[in-house]
């Protein structure tokens, strides 16, 4: 239940209503307060204060002043006329109401409105802001493109200058070259119809300059200077030759750093391809078509191996490989023979390229590889290198943890390899 | 660190634009004058050699000539200021001298090689340096020719092959330390990075090394003077600056490289007024301008004693794209500073200045 604030007083003019609320303690902010045509009210809670007013008034104009414990309010009347009182006497609940929300609506939309208003006006500004930046810029290009213009109008300017300058030097000169032309070009065209080689005579050169070079208007200095020069030429030089070597490049095309890895790259899969072709050439002429596949060899090389025939076996891996060196199954199974030939080093480096060409590690391959580092792993531990077998088979055992085989021999192995580092 | 920042750096002008109706090859000016020359290929197959003048913001075509082969190369360094002969290299291996007045004739020719001459350089004309003018072709064909024009038929110096070798392609080819009438010293660089240093006085070669990349371009900064810096370009957007001035036994000259751009570096020219600036052209159309810092102290002694060069440093200070195609020549004017002429295979050449040259 809100405490009613009821000691308020008043007292009107003609135009304006003066209402004084004091508050008994409570700080009032902007907030509290609501005021609408006909209807007022002041809300700090618990307190409240509301009155029904008598007449309208203007409630954009009228003002509260907060201060020392109490709210002053000057409302000025839509009409000028004198209030029987403050509230309406006789006011209802319904109507009160009524009145109420009516009042709260109200308010609400001249909220709205403002908000739209303001809106609007915000947008203006922007679009002030952005036409005025932009005939700044423009300013600053136009400045910009002036100097631009000063400039380029001044050195044309000098250009000229300085060409009016060549041109008259130059009168000269053509007055003298085309007495010259004529002497000129008689010899010349003997020269081509007898095509006798006649040396050209330096002296010649040298005897017309001197005719001219009084005239010339600048430069003169660098003319007589020439003369002597002229006079003084040295004779051709001794013909010789000189031999070169070029930097070694496979390719016609010029060198460019960013190709050099390709090309490194092209030249090695063209030696990996002669290579193969070469070796190819001599034997295979022999066999039968089907013995140029190599899965039908590494077939029957498995076969030989079932039936214990390990060279033959390894002779027909040898060839599969030949063929095509990038099946890793055939070295797979080369090695195994190589373990039971007790060629312990061929089963090394046979399982280890058979593991290189395995490299994505993906379950489809597994098998393959778990084979391949036991086999590895067997061939180490032959060689008594335990402690790479043992990394080889603690390799396969990650693999394929449930491989019980494996697990013994992993263990074997431990025991030999503690059993040796407590002798020694 | 040069002192050139923001308002203060070289601006590269682009005054005037033409467009040709061939592939141009390459773009000289002439010396002492406003004229330039455009040498390239038509579309019918034939070469072209176009003169122009400088008109205030246009080019005037002031003659056309055509020549039975496309031509590749040019230069007017080994003529003299007066006669002011053009030797070009066609595609064809062709070296010929024309007198631009009268061009139906040359006034030297010579099939100096089998294959088309790519680069072509000249010495001892124009008031510039000593000894006699000659002139050196680099082709295809994996040779490196020097001829003397009172020379006929016979070069006066030939680096090729050694017998049963095979061949590389010579992409560019310059003349060096030409300080007195003896020394003389052509650099050559071949398309597989090799860059080979050819002394004519003692008919050796003198110094040779590889870049791992394409040489494109070699340039001295001076012909006339004892060798003091060498810039080559490459493929794959690097170029390296040589220091010439110190030679090790076996370490050779030190270098500086620098990766400029993605794409080739068609070009290198110096500054003819400054030999510690130059522009690099590249096959992204763009330009840029370096200089060269010379380090505190330009040699120093390594374990053994023996003198070994520094290099220094390069810093860029602008570039510009103006090409969406490769700018495949570039010429310095040797009488305005700033002013060039560059030519592009979007069948254009752009006169180009490139101002505050001085405040560098």
């Amino acid at each position: 239940m809100p405490v009613w604030l009821r000691e308020h007083s008043w007292r009107q003019t003609l135009t304006a209503v003066y209402l004084s609320l004091p508050l008994r303690g409570a700080r009032a902010t902007p907030a509290n307060i609501f005021c609408s045509e006909q209807y007022l009210k002041v809300s700090i809670p618990p307190f409240l204060f509301e009155a029904v007013l008598y007449a309208p008034i203007d409630d954009t104009n009228s003002t509260a002043k907060i201060g020392n414990g109490s709210i002053f309010f000057t409302l000025y009347k839509k009409e000028p006329a004198m209030w029987d009182s403050l509230t309406l006497a006789n006011a209802d609940k319904e109507k009160l109401q009524y009145l109420r929300e009516n009042a709260v609506l109200k308010a609400q939309d001249k909220a709205k409105e403002e908000t739209e208003a303001k809106k609007i006006t915000k947008q203006e500004h922007k679009k002030y802001a952005l036409e005025a930046t932009m005939k700044l810029e423009e300013a600053e290009r136009k400045r910009i493109e002036d100097l631009k213009e000063k400039e380029r109008q001044k050195v044309a300017k000098e250009l000229e200058l300085w060409k009016n300058q060549q041109k008259d030097g130059d009168k000269y000169k053509s007055i003298q070259k085309k007495e010259e032309l004529h002497q000129e070009i008689e010899p010349l065209k003997e020269r081509k119809n007898e095509k006798i080689n006649k040396t050209w005579i330096p002296n010649e050169g040298t005897s017309k300059t001197r005719l001219k070079s009084t005239k010339g208007c600048h430069g003169s200095s660098s003319i007589f200077s020439q003369n002597l020069k002229e006079e003084q030429l040295p004779a051709p030089r001794a013909a010789a030759t000189i031999k070169v070597n070029f930097t070694p490049r496979v390719f016609p095309t010029a060198l460019r750093e960013s190709r050099v890895a390709e090309e490194e790259e092209w030249l090695h899969k063209q030696a990996e391809a002669r290579r193969i072709i070469n070796s190819d050439l001599s034997e295979l002429e022999d066999l039968k078509e089907e013995e140029k596949n190599p899965d039908w060899l590494k077939d029957k090389g498995n076969k030989m191996f079932a039936m214990g025939d390990y060279l033959g076996a390894v002779n027909a891996y040898n060839l599969a490989v030949r063929l095509n060196n990038k099946l890793p199954l055939l070295y797979l199974n080369r090695a195994a023979c190589h373990l039971k030939l007790r060629n312990l080093h061929k089963a090394i480096e046979d399982s280890s390229k058979a593991l290189e060409l395995l490299t994505p590690p993906v379950p489809d391959n597994e098998n393959a590889r778990v084979k391949a580092h036991v086999r590895r792993g067997t061939a180490f531990c032959q060689l008594e290198l335990y402690t790479e077998g043992l990394q080889d088979y603690e390799a396969a055992l990650k693999i394929d943890p449930r491989n019980k085989n494996i697990e013994k021999d992993a263990e074997k192995i431990r025991h030999l390899i503690q059993g040796t580092m407590q002798d020694s | 660190m040069s002192a050139a920042l923001g308002a203060e750096r070289p601006q590269v002008v682009s005054h005037v634009q033409q467009a040709l109706s061939y592939t141009v090859f390459d773009c000289k000016w002439v010396p002492r004058s406003a004229r330039l020359l455009c040498l390239g290929s038509a579309a019918r197959g034939t070469g072209v050699v176009q003169l122009y003048e400088l008109h205030g913001a246009r080019l005037e075509l002031l003659r056309e000539i055509e020549k039975p082969k496309p031509i590749k190369c040019g230069t007017f360094g080994a003529t003299s200021l007066q006669q002011r002969y053009l030797a070009t290299g066609d595609f064809d291996g062709n070296l010929n001298i024309w007198n631009l007045e009268a061009p139906e004739i040359p006034v030297y020719s010579v099939k100096g090689h089998k294959e088309i001459i790519n680069s072509i350089d000249g010495v001892g004309g124009l008031g510039i340096g000593e000894g006699a003018p000659e002139i050196v072709t680099g082709s295809r064909d994996g040779t490196v020719k020097v001829w003397d024009p009172r020379q006929n038929d016979t070069p006066v110096a030939n680096m090729e092959p050694v017998q049963g070798e095979s061949k590389r392609d010579c992409w560019t080819v310059a003349f060096g330390n030409a300080y007195n009438q003896e020394e003389r010293v052509v650099c050559a660089g071949y398309d597989n990075g090799d860059i080979k240093l050819f002394d004519l006085k003692t008919m050796s070669l003198r110094w040779e090394t590889n870049i791992k990349n394409g040489v494109c371009s070699v340039e001295f900064d001076r012909k006339d003077i004892n060798m003091n810096k060498l810039v080559a370009t490459s493929l794959e957007g690097k170029f390296h600056v040589f220091d010439m001035r110190t030679q090790h036994p076996t370490k050779g000259f030190a270098s500086v490289s620098e990766k400029a751009q993605k794409s080739t570096i068609w070009q290198v020219r110096h500054l003819p007024q400054n030999r510690d600036v130059f522009m690099t052209s590249g096959g992204s159309g763009s330009l840029h301008l370096w200089k060269y810092e010379y380090p505190a102290q330009r040699s120093k002694k390594d374990s053994e004693g023996s003198e070994m060069g520094v290099a220094g440093s390069v810093s860029l200070l602008q570039n510009v794209t103006l090409s969406t195609q490769p700018i495949s020549s570039l010429d310095w004017s040797p009488d305005k500073k700033g002013l060039c002429v560059c030519g592009a295979f979007d069948q254009t050449v752009r006169v180009l200045i490139v101002t505050k040259l001085n405040k560098i």
